[in-house]
């Protein structure tokens, strides 16, 4: 089985394809279509597309009988899940306390108009999304940037701007 | 829910313990294996080592130690372990059995390291950590104030086992303590010396642990016992590095808790944020069922014990315990709105214990050498050790692990090394974003740090974040940031904590922005009464926490930012410019080399100026300048 | 069961054990406001209006009466200064949102609110869950509290169309602050959600009279839910009315039959 779905973009409009089968595996083998761990299918999927597709989304709601509102409730409710696709790499700047005092909100601000995105938005191209997270516990170095999935400790506007360099370049 | 995929055991022959009399006989077979003479290297990989390169700097010695020749020497061994809790030195490397300390090893120190003090017994002298201020280098981990003076019960394993290898904790009494609750003890006798040790909630509310187990113990029917994971509190890390650390510990302490109080599944809700814990912990809980530590019929004795893990998706009210059970449950996590404790109608509407990480960590201890061992640390009220995540202005950023009662200025400068770039402390910040800031030494000279004395100065002990804040914090500034970042984690249900925490962000935006009010400090303080009186649950009622705190002590600062239109601490931007001191400037241009925008000009040797209308406040120049001569004005 | 002595605004009453402040209080006609309660519906204590003092065992605290079961003697005072003033922030904080609800307004002039100190956020939606747990009641499909903090508000799943709502109208007619209305259109029941149609359903002709009619015919998703799948909905194709018309003359029919009496539809008893 396979299907599409619209993801419609202010540029463009982008078709998804949906894998059934990978979406079925997620939901019934790996978490034996349990409706409490529903948030850790989703997470699954989130890894899949590196957003919640609505179909996706909708399969779901059939497979473990969640209505979808309720799924769509919880896919607002939790800050790492998003509904809109997000972008090739993503850059996440720890805003936590420790971080916030050795000037992490700088740094999100800089790469926010740099980027011309606000934090938690994706650029057009889909090159980069900008993420803030309230600590990642690694205060001992901070200010700490993510950089897909990577840790950046003591990280700069510097730093960053060597990332955003090599994207520019890409 | 995530279920444990492939690793090894160490070592992997081994078959199910299927007696308590077993776990000792493969103890002490581990044991025999060790040469305690043979070198050890102990590198540390909790999160903040690994961002500063520490699995490079391990696989590094990997190869080196199996490429080498050893001519019949005892050849080291390399062990990757849990955060060590000095993160700001990291990566920390250290070697046994001399207790060398090396700090911010780096890939390329490491054929160094081999070739001098593993082989030949020589220091690396640039390696080695000095004081603030001290000539002489310390060489032994155990004679460097930031451990020496801390007292490590919870964190005892943590550093010194892998903890992808559950053969190091059991050579550490691993699961003795379970063994003997289930051999020597009835369930009431467990609940008995967990009372007896007087040990309170380490996840912030800091209740009695013996009288919760008593009371989910009492309940009929099913029963889970539950770990809260999800340490959201910004500025804490405690939990994590125990969960990355030394993962066996806690479950240990959850198997007890479910023996005591009748329960065979358990569950362990980790916030999303922490990959490298859930991988940790997956592979722990794998390792000690395909041992018979946990899972069915534990050592044989016939008690069973299921541990699941299940991840938080990024939501700091899931930390709230009706909040985190509904979030279990694959649901929103918004707290009930009931007036029913979760230990009789939690997790499926069953009882329920929930304790935090650091609180189930202690567990094995107290079973091991009973509660009169364990209250006679700290205080009669707040009896043990906690663990305190200290981060901000303060030299040694790190886990601390001390005595309830010691004074906090010990912590700050005793452990902590004090305030770096010779700036003065101004106050401490605990419990995270529901605790309020303690200004010593100006106001308040000193306390002792426990859940007693923290709740009379208008703070709370939480689950240990503590921040120290120098004189260049301003403290309505880190009263917004809190509201703010509550502002985004309320779940929004209610109408004191939506409606009332965003007007008062909106109140403290417009004072930082120069736009106070008279009568907003009032505003605030009715604003936040309200909001702890009327809320629905334990995120509302201490939201208003850092506002009240910061209006109690610093009252004249948020006054200067309202009347004054001025941040004495130079932080809110529109409300301060620098200036350069005439008297003190002795030109020696490092201002002017270091403004990115080129607003200081003069000549060299001659008082520097700044030019207003280029400054864009970057603080460069007052942080660069040696003299002080940068003012905020 | 137990029967509790409480102290109800200085006067002394007994309560049942697990009744709430709130039943207690209407027994003994003392009024407590409440802005997110339905007694058909399970207490959400959102909106936190119907807060009270409750003083147990020595010790005094702020809860709520919709929900807060008594389970011992206690003082309660449902009208205290410190419950007064709380009530008068809640009240001026939601007019800030929604300074069109006539309760909104009532409540302010009773508790004296100032409705200068917020600016207007122009809202409309107190958030108070009434809409959303009626929905949970009937098929729990269709609306939900979506985003949080802030954010949170009434929406379908992706804030469109639904395909799962029945056109009860039980959020149209629970909502306190009318910002949730329905509209028959052409055959079609319209929903609308701060003036956006969230739900369109088809509503049945009456085969009677041929109107349309209230959607009856998705009374099957209704009982589905129940666990009543196999009893057949009665009268899916004819209106109330005609329901209600053609059940009299069958009723009627039947009793002349028994007593040789029947009166035809409009000759009502003139006396």
């Amino acid at each position: 089985m396979s299907g599409t779905a619209c993801v419609c973009q202010e540029i463009e409009c982008r078709e998804i394809e949906i894998d059934y089968n990978q979406l079925d595996k997620i939901i019934r083998d790996d978490y034996g279509g349990n409706k409490e761990t529903m948030i850790m299918m989703m997470q699954a999927i989130q890894r899949v597309y590196r957003f919640l597709p609505e179909a996706a989304l909708k399969y779901l709601s059939q497979v473990i009988d969640v209505p979808l509102t309720k799924i769509y409730e919880v896919a607002t409710f939790y800050a790492s899940f998003s509904l809109e696709p997000k972008g090739k790499h993503i850059l996440t700047i720890c805003t936590g306390t420790a971080c916030h005092l050795r000037g992490s909100g700088g740094m999100v601000r800089h790469i926010a108009e740099r980027m011309g995105i606000e934090p938690g938005k994706t650029t057009q191209d889909l090159k980069l999304t900008l993420e803030t997270v309230n600590c990642v516990g690694a205060c001992a170095v901070a200010p700490v940037a993510v950089m897909d999935e990577k840790y950046y400790p003591k990280a700069t506007i510097a730093t960053l701007n060597d990332f955003m360099d090599r994207l520019d370049a890409e | 829910m995530i279920e444990a995929t492939q690793t090894a055991l160490t070592p992997s022959e081994v078959t199910k313990i299927m007696s308590t009399e077993a776990l000792a006989e493969y103890r002490q077979k581990l044991q025999a294996q060790y040469d305690p003479n043979a070198p050890m290297i102990y590198v540390c990989c909790g999160t903040g080592c690994q961002a500063a390169g520490s699995v490079d700097v391990v696989e590094k010695f990997r190869e080196i130690l199996v490429g080498s020749a050893w001519d019949g020497k005892v050849v080291p061994m390399i062990k990757p372990t849990g955060c060590h809790g000095f993160c700001s030195r990291g990566p920390l490397v250290i070697i046994e059995p001399q207790d060398i300390f090396y700090q911010r090893v780096t890939v390329n120190d490491v054929q160094e390291i081999v070739e001098k003090t593993v082989l030949n017994n020589e220091l690396i002298k640039r390696l080695q950590y000095k004081s603030a201020g001290a000539k002489e280098s310390i060489t032994k981990a155990s004679e460097i104030p930031y451990y020496a003076k801390q007292t490590r019960l919870v964190l005892k394993n943590i550093g010194r086992v892998n903890p992808t290898e559950i053969g190091d904790s059991i050579i550490r009494n691993g699961y003795a303590a379970l063994a003997k609750a289930l051999t020597q003890m009835t369930p009431q006798q467990v609940i008995d010396e967990v009372s007896s040790s007087k040990l309170r909630g380490r996840g912030g509310a800091g209740f009695p642990t013996g009288l919760k187990w008593e009371s989910c113990a009492k309940q009929e029917g099913l029963r889970y016992v539950i770990c809260n994971a999800d340490e959201g509190d910004p500025g804490a890390f405690m939990d994590r590095s125990l969960l990355e650390g030394d993962p066996h510990s806690v479950l240990e302490g959850m198997a007890i808790c479910a023996y005591a109080v009748g329960s065979h599944r358990g569950y362990m809700y980790v916030r999303a944020e922490y990959p490298l814990a859930v991988k940790t912990l997956t592979t722990a809980i794998r390792q000690a069922e395909a041992l018979g530590l946990l899972g069915k019929n534990i050592m044989g004795t016939g008690f069973d014990f299921e541990v699941t893990i299940s991840t938080g998706a990024g939501a700091f009210i899931c930390g709230e315990s009706s909040a985190l059970m509904a979030s279990l449950e694959g649901k929103v996590g918004r707290p009930r709105p009931k007036y029913i404790r979760s230990v009789e109608k939690g997790f499926r509407d069953s009882p329920s214990n929930l304790n935090n990480v650091e609180t189930y960590a202690n567990i094995p201890s107290i079973i091991a050498n009973g509660g009169n061992w364990y209250k006679s640390y700290g205080t009669e009220r707040s009896s043990g050790t906690k663990v305190f995540a200290l981060t901000g202005n303060v030299f040694n950023i790190g886990l601390v692990e001390v005595p309830m009662g010691i004074s906090l200025m010990e912590i700050v400068f005793g452990i902590g090394g004090g305030v770096p770039n010779k700036r003065a402390l101004k106050g401490v910040q605990t419990g995270g974003p529901s605790g309020g800031c303690i200004p010593i030494p100006h106001k308040i000279p000193d306390i002792n740090v426990g859940y007693g004395k923290l709740a009379e100065v208008g703070s709370i002990m939480g689950s240990g974040g503590m921040i120290v804040m120098d004189e260049d914090t301003c403290m309505v500034e880190v009263a917004r940031y809190f509201v703010n970042f509550l502002v985004e984690e309320s779940c929004g249900q209610c109408t004191p904590c939506r409606e009332g925490l965003t007007r008062m962000k909106e109140i403290l935006d417009r004072i930082t922005q120069g736009d106070g009010r008279e009568g907003d400090i009032e505003l605030l303080e009715e604003i936040g009464k309200f909001t702890n009186n009327f809320s629905l649950c334990g995120l509302g009622t201490s939201a208003a926490n850092p506002v009240l705190s910061t209006i109690r002590y610093f009252r004249e600062e948020y006054e200067a930012h309202i009347r004054d239109k001025k941040c004495p601490a130079g932080v809110c931007k529109k409300l301060f410019h620098y200036e350069i001191d005439p008297d003190i400037c002795t030109g020696c241009g490092l201002c002017k080399s270091k403004c990115p925008v080129k607003a200081i000009s003069g000549e060299k040797k001659k008082v520097h100026v700044i030019d207003q209308s280029l400054c864009m406040k970057c603080m460069e120049c007052y942080k660069n300048c040696k003299f002080r001569s940068v003012k905020i004005m | 069961m137990r029967v509790l002595n409480i102290i109800l605004n200085g006067k002394a009453v007994t309560a049942r054990e697990g009744q709430t402040i709130l039943e207690l209080a209407q027994e003994n006609g003392v009024f407590i406001p409440t802005l997110c309660h339905s007694p058909a519906l399970e207490p959400a204590a959102m909106c936190r209006l119907c807060t009270v003092q409750v003083i147990e065992g020595g010790r005094a605290k702020f809860v709520t009466a919709c929900n807060f079961p008594l389970r011992r003697d206690a003082e309660i005072r449902t009208d205290s200064p410190e419950v007064r003033h709380g009530r008068k922030l809640i009240i001026e904080l939601l007019m800030a949102r929604c300074p069109s609800s006539p309760e909104l307004q009532r409540l302010a002039v009773e508790y004296e609110a100032d409705l200068t100190r917020f600016s207007s956020l122009n809202d409309d939606c107190v958030v108070c869950g009434l809409c959303t747990r009626a929905c949970e009641a009937v098929t729990g499909k269709t609306l939900s509290l979506a985003g949080r903090g802030t954010a949170i508000h009434v929406s379908t799943a992706f804030a469109k169309i639904s395909d799962f709502c029945i056109g009860c109208g039980a959020c149209v007619q629970i909502c306190p602050v009318q910002k949730i209305s329905m509209e028959d259109v052409d055959g079609e029941r319209h929903i609308l959600l701060h003036g956006k149609i969230v739900s369109q359903v088809k509503l049945p002709r009456c085969k009677s009279c041929g109107k349309y009619f209230g959607p009856v015919i998705d009374l099957e998703k209704v009982m589905d839910r129940m666990g009543e799948h196999l009893i057949p909905p009665p009268n899916a194709d004819t209106c109330p009315e005609c329901s209600r018309h053609n059940l009299a003359v069958k009723l009627g029919k039947r009793y002349f039959e028994q007593y040789g009496v029947f009166r035809e539809e409009g000759q009502a008893d003139a006396g």
